[in-house]
């Protein structure tokens, strides 16, 4: 495939990301892979503390430190190994290269410090600018990004924005620098619904204007029906599913992407049919077993079987592509 | 906000008169007060000089005549009540007058412009070096954390908090002035010095000016030392947590993840917004400081403007007593003010209205 194609933007290959606690090293993810092509658009779905967060601050070289470090695999950016790369050279790739937005727009902005000064030092960092020139950059920015009355908006401070004003204004300091990958973690979790797709039409628009690449991080398969053309989702630190984004919608080939999906309210279902969830809870990182991680909240026959078994313990079982693009966990009680 | 702080400013009268009124009607309402000292020390006095002049008596026994009592009343105040002895106090006052000592019959101005040269430069000394080590000192404690560096300093920070000033003194002296000798006794400066006013002493070619400065320095080592403990702990540790809680913050991590260098990330963004609670306390040392801790002039025999509140309450000095809780509550009342400015200029979410 690769032999094909051009060479993807972003490039990741077995990725295990841990953290050491006071309960022992903890791995929050766990050989993951994906690429990203130049321009392409990658959804990344899972619940809270399926690694998603951590995957994107690995690629971002923002694990917190030093508690948090890559133990293995490669994220090759653009031909550059990320993983191993200097902290000089990560600071000038963040920022210019890759921009990220954050799940919470109202702490992710320097309380004390003014919307233009923040925006400026993003600029600034990475562009040799006046600062006369890079307020002004930075006014045609927010005026990009559907602020009104931008220039008077610079002087103002984080806490005289809306959420859904600082979420723009944190996309507008993100795509300063003209970056080829932007991540967005969570970008719509903390603000309001009507909020949330005013935001998503932002970033969609942005994107096909830039012709940047986006991963864009959600807990909502809803979000990246619209946005992505890939999905990736993640279950307890593994890739258990990854297909084109029509293909997940229309024949989910795991359970867990299954029961993600069902658990969307519809407008066509009755009114008082109940929504389906998902039984069981999404399992701790400590003693993870090497197995199938959904398997003890699958209603499979076998499944209890497969539990007790060995092969639940000790045997990864691998990815297995269904049809072009389209890979699954396989595992046969985990899939649909 | 400019009418905010002149409200502030419009309130401190105000509040000086209730705590006024109050302290002088409590210090008339004690018993043993100043007329009483007086009247029976007189009363010792005749009965002393009584029994000299054996034989002599008058009869009356040993009272003094109501004459002389009344006399008294009048010197103290005390033959009025207490809210027209407050009026007549307050006119002074207002006149820039704040009365005579009645121990020693000066006035009260000489005496507290005697020690505020020694309370100022004690006072501007210990926060100089308090903020100067401790605001440094948390820095690298919280970039350091559980670092053999952290771990060290902490230790000898909460030693020294465990420790009173005055007993850390006590401690020091009995050390480096009486077994080893090192440093002076007792004392402000040298007796060579004693006497001399600053203009003075610059102005005056036969003063060397090295050795007045020494002679300054060996005095007040060990009382700084006292003086810096107690706070040190306090405000090494309010920046080291302040700053630990903002390095974790979200838009540290925005800042790097912009491109910049973690250290800059620090000063710039993480410093500022931990010097938040800093300035929330900073305006209370300007009382504190000049105020000074009376145990520890004590100690060292400084006499500062502690001892000299400490001495008047004990002398039932009243004069003195309130003109000390004058100062140190426009002090107070001044450094609360400063306080709300210094937070309103660095936290912009603060404004006051």
């Amino acid at each position: 495939m690769s032999q094909i194609l051009p060479s993807p933007l972003l490039s990741v290959r077995d990725l295990c990301v841990g953290f050491d606690t006071d309960a022992g090293f903890l791995v929050a993810v766990d050989g993951v892979s994906f690429d990203i092509p130049r321009g392409g658009t990658i959804g990344i779905v899972g619940e809270s503390g399926c690694g998603k967060s951590v995957t994107a601050f690995s690629i971002m070289g923002l694990l917190p430190r030093p508690a948090g470090r890559i133990v293995s695999g490669s994220i090759v950016f653009d031909g550059e190994e990320l993983a191993s790369a200097s902290e000089a050279r990560m600071r000038g790739i963040r920022g210019r290269r890759i921009g990220m937005i954050y799940q919470e727009p109202m702490s992710a902005l320097n309380p004390v410090r003014s919307i233009g000064s923040q925006m400026m030092e993003a600029l600034l960092l990475h562009e040799p600018l006046s600062k006369k020139a890079a307020f002004d950059r930075c006014a045609e920015l927010l005026d990009r990004v559907g602020i009104p009355s931008a220039r008077a908006r610079l002087a103002a401070y984080p806490h005289q924005l809306s959420g859904g004003m600082r979420q723009r204004v944190m996309i507008a300091m993100a795509l300063s620098c003209g970056p080829d990958l932007l991540i967005a973690d969570e970008p719509t979790t903390a603000l309001d619904v009507t909020i949330q797709a005013q935001i998503l039409e932002l970033l969609h628009k942005l994107r096909e204007d830039a012709g940047m690449a986006l991963a864009l991080i959600t807990h909502d398969l809803g979000v990246i029906a619209q946005n992505c053309a890939e999905v990736l989702v993640m279950y307890a630190g593994r890739v258990v599913e990854r297909a084109p984004v029509n293909e997940v919608f229309e024949s989910p080939a795991h359970l867990y992407t299954k029961g993600l999906l069902e658990s969307i309210p519809r407008l066509d279902t009755g009114r008082k049919s109940v929504l389906p969830t998902i039984p069981g809870m999404v399992p701790g990182l400590k003693d993870l077993p090497e197995g199938a991680r959904f398997a003890p909240r699958s209603p499979h026959p076998k499944a209890a079987a497969y539990i007790a078994s060995e092969a639940y313990r000790s045997v990864r079982p691998p990815l297995v592509e269904l049809s072009p693009g389209h890979w699954v966990e396989d595992c046969e009680v985990v899939r649909v | 906000m400019r009418d905010y702080f002149i409200r502030r400013f419009l309130l401190i009268p105000p509040t000086l008169l209730g705590i006024t009124i109050l302290v002088f009607f409590i210090a008339r309402a004690m018993p043993g007060g100043p007329l009483e000292q007086a009247l029976m020390q007189a009363q010792m006095a005749q009965q002393m000089g009584g029994e000299m002049r054996m034989g002599q008596r008058t009869g009356q026994g040993s009272n003094i005549t109501p004459r002389q009592r009344e006399q008294l009343a009048a010197l103290y105040g005390y033959d009025k009540p207490w809210y027209l002895a407050y009026a007549q106090w307050l006119g002074d006052v207002v006149r820039g007058d704040l009365g005579k000592s009645f121990r020693y019959q000066k006035p009260v101005w000489e005496m507290i412009g005697n020690c505020m040269p020694v309370s100022i430069y004690y006072g501007l000394v210990t926060l100089v070096l308090t903020y100067g080590v401790c605001i440094p000192l948390g820095i690298v404690k919280a970039i350091k954390h559980r670092t053999w560096m952290d771990s060290t300093s902490s230790v000898l920070v909460f030693a020294g908090y465990a420790v009173p000033g005055y007993v850390l003194g006590a401690l020091l002296l009995l050390y480096f002035s009486f077994d080893l000798g090192w440093l002076p006794r007792r004392g402000f400066i040298g007796e060579e010095y004693e006497g001399i006013g600053l203009w003075q002493a610059i102005g005056d070619p036969a003063i060397s000016a090295p050795g007045l400065l020494w002679s300054l320095v060996k005095h007040s080592i060990l009382p700084l030392c006292c003086y810096m403990v107690g706070s040190f702990a306090v405000l090494t540790m309010l920046m080291k947590n302040s700053l630990m809680d903002n390095l974790a913050a979200d838009y540290m991590r925005t800042a790097v993840g912009k491109g910049m260098d973690f250290r800059k990330a620090v000063v710039r963004h993480a410093l500022r917004n931990s010097l938040i609670p800093i300035a929330t306390g900073f305006g209370n040392n300007i009382s504190l400081f000049l105020t000074g801790s009376f145990l520890i002039e004590k100690i060292f025999n400084i006499n500062g403007f502690g001892l000299l509140g400490f001495n008047s309450v004990v002398d039932y000095d009243y004069p003195v007593v309130m003109g000390v809780l004058l100062l140190s509550s426009v002090l107070l009342l001044l450094g609360n003010i400063l306080s709300d400015m210094l937070v309103a200029l660095v936290d912009p979410r603060i404004r006051f209205t």
